[in-house]
Parts: structure tokens; sequence; C-alpha cells
């Protein structure tokens, strides 16, 4: 019984950008690029660094700007190793993302595999987070008990996404 | 980026949840409500260690106890649970609001990269 409580909580997001492929590619692998939108609003990327190769680091932190109110000054680093580089096309890395001074009950681990199809004038982009762990080295339970209590995947942005002009 | 809760309610559940016979209670009372020789009898551990493992529960606020003629009836609390569910929660919106923000700086960037 215990068994069905391990697993992995997955996220899946699907979108199309009006962009070529080499330009999504490097938003994605190049850090200049990649500080300009990793944000979400109202955060800056204190710090990038990208050693796009096998085994290469990937190391963002993401700092809340005033507008966060409390949150204000807050650091979210993220710090991953790249597992798979296929230039234009696919892009995977394991990481793990907490928020600072609170590292040993706010880390998740999750592995992420990125896919761009090049469309020509448009990219497809798929994105899979596998979140594998998290708090201190709860393997996903949490996660998936979340589910159970009614966690809820939020695709319905995705068809809006997917239906527009990206 | 994601929701902050109480530290201490974290702490508290990552804690009472990380020790194999109490996340064992915990399955079993996602089931039903039950009383400790009931838990002990399933688990297959002693009653006074039961007792221990309950007690760290309710203290993290993972179970509720209700008195109910002699005997003491465990219920599962959701609210730790879904505070969990929150925080994961919150880093789905955060790739959601993420990957938004890609399609306007690609947006950008393309009509300043065509324009030079």
């Amino acid at each position: 019984v215990i068994s069905e409580l391990l697993g992995k909580k997955e996220l899946h997001f699907e979108r199309l950008y009006a962009a070529p492929v080499d330009a999504v590619w490097r938003a994605w692998t190049e850090a200049d690029r990649l500080r300009a939108w990793w944000g979400p609003d109202k955060t800056t990327v204190a710090d990038c660094e990208i050693d796009l190769h096998l085994g290469g680091r990937l190391y963002v932190v993401t700092v809340a700007s005033e507008a966060m109110g409390k949150y204000r000054g807050t650091r979210w680093p993220m710090e991953g190793t790249f597992t798979r580089i296929d230039e234009l096309q696919r892009l995977t890395y394991d990481a793990r993302s907490w928020t600072e001074g609170s590292e040993a009950t706010e880390t998740i681990h999750h592995t992420n595999d990125l896919t761009l199809t090049d469309n020509g004038e448009t990219t497809s982009l798929t994105l899979h987070v596998a979140i594998t762990e998290i708090g201190p080295g709860l393997k996903a339970k949490l996660a998936v008990f979340g589910m159970r209590w009614g966690y809820k995947s939020q695709l319905a942005a995705l068809k809006k996404h997917l239906s527009g002009p990206a | 980026m994601w929701v902050a809760y109480d530290d201490r309610v974290k702490a508290a559940v990552f804690s009472a949840l990380g020790e194999p016979n109490r996340l064992h209670i915990v399955d079993l009372l996602r089931t039903n409500s039950f009383a400790v020789g009931e838990i002990a009898e399933t688990v297959g551990i002693r009653q006074p260690q039961v007792s221990k493992h309950l007690k760290v529960l309710a203290e993290s606020g993972i179970v509720s106890v209700e008195p109910r003629a002699r005997q003491r009836i465990y219920h599962l609390q959701a609210e730790p649970f879904d505070q969990i569910a929150r925080w994961v929660d919150s880093f789905e919106r955060l790739w959601e609001s993420r990957l938004d923000s890609l399609a306007g700086y690609l947006q950008t960037n393309e009509t300043e990269e065509g324009q030079s």
C-alpha cells in the first residue's frame, strides 16, 4: 500500500512560439538571453550561469523585487546539471530549486526535459518536469498526496496558448 | 515564486512523515478512522509504539483524536497536505508564468533583431 504513495509528480507544458527554433534554443541556452525572460513578473535574475555541455552546470538565482511586498529580497536559486543536449532539439537537466535560507524544508528536486520542434516560422515547445523529491528527502510522496487531496493540473492554459498566435 | 507557509508546520509535517511506520499509519488513516488497537493490529507494531507515533502525528496536525466511549479514535486531517499541495502547485504556476514570459521575450527580441 505504501508503494502507492511513491511516484513522481509530473508536470507537462506545451507552447507554440512565433519565433524560429534557433531563437528559442538560444533563449534557453545563453545566459544573457535567459536572464531576460526567466522571471516571472516582479522578480529579477540576480545570477545566471550556463555551462552548456553534458555534465555542465545551470545556475539561476531569481530575486523578488520590491513589487512582491513581504517577499521582496527573497532569493530562489535553481542549480542543475545538463544530462542531454541535442542542439536546437532537446535539452534535459536534473535540478533542484529552493528558497534561500529554507533549503532544508523548501527544496524541490526535479528533472526537466525540453523538446523543440522546428515549424519554420514558429517553434513548438514541450516541457516535461518531473518532481522527484520534495522537502528533506521525501521522494515525492507528498506531491502524490497532494494529488489525492485535490491536486489539479492546470492544463487549461495550454489550449488557450496553443490556439492563440503564441 | 512559490508560496511560503509556516516553517514550523512544514518542518513538523516533513519530520513526522519521514518515518516509515508513521507513513504507514497515515496511509491506513486515509481509508478510515481507527482506534489505537486497530491501527496496531493492521500495521503490525506494538500498541505503545503506535501511541508514540500517533502523538508525533497529532503534534504536527496530521491527525486529530476524538474520544469515543472508552476509545480514542484517530482521524487524518487534510490541512497539512493541502498546504504542501499548494506549495507544489505554486511550482507549476511558476512554470506557466515563465513560459508566457518567454513568449513576450521572443516577440520583443524578434522585432529588435529584425530591425538591426
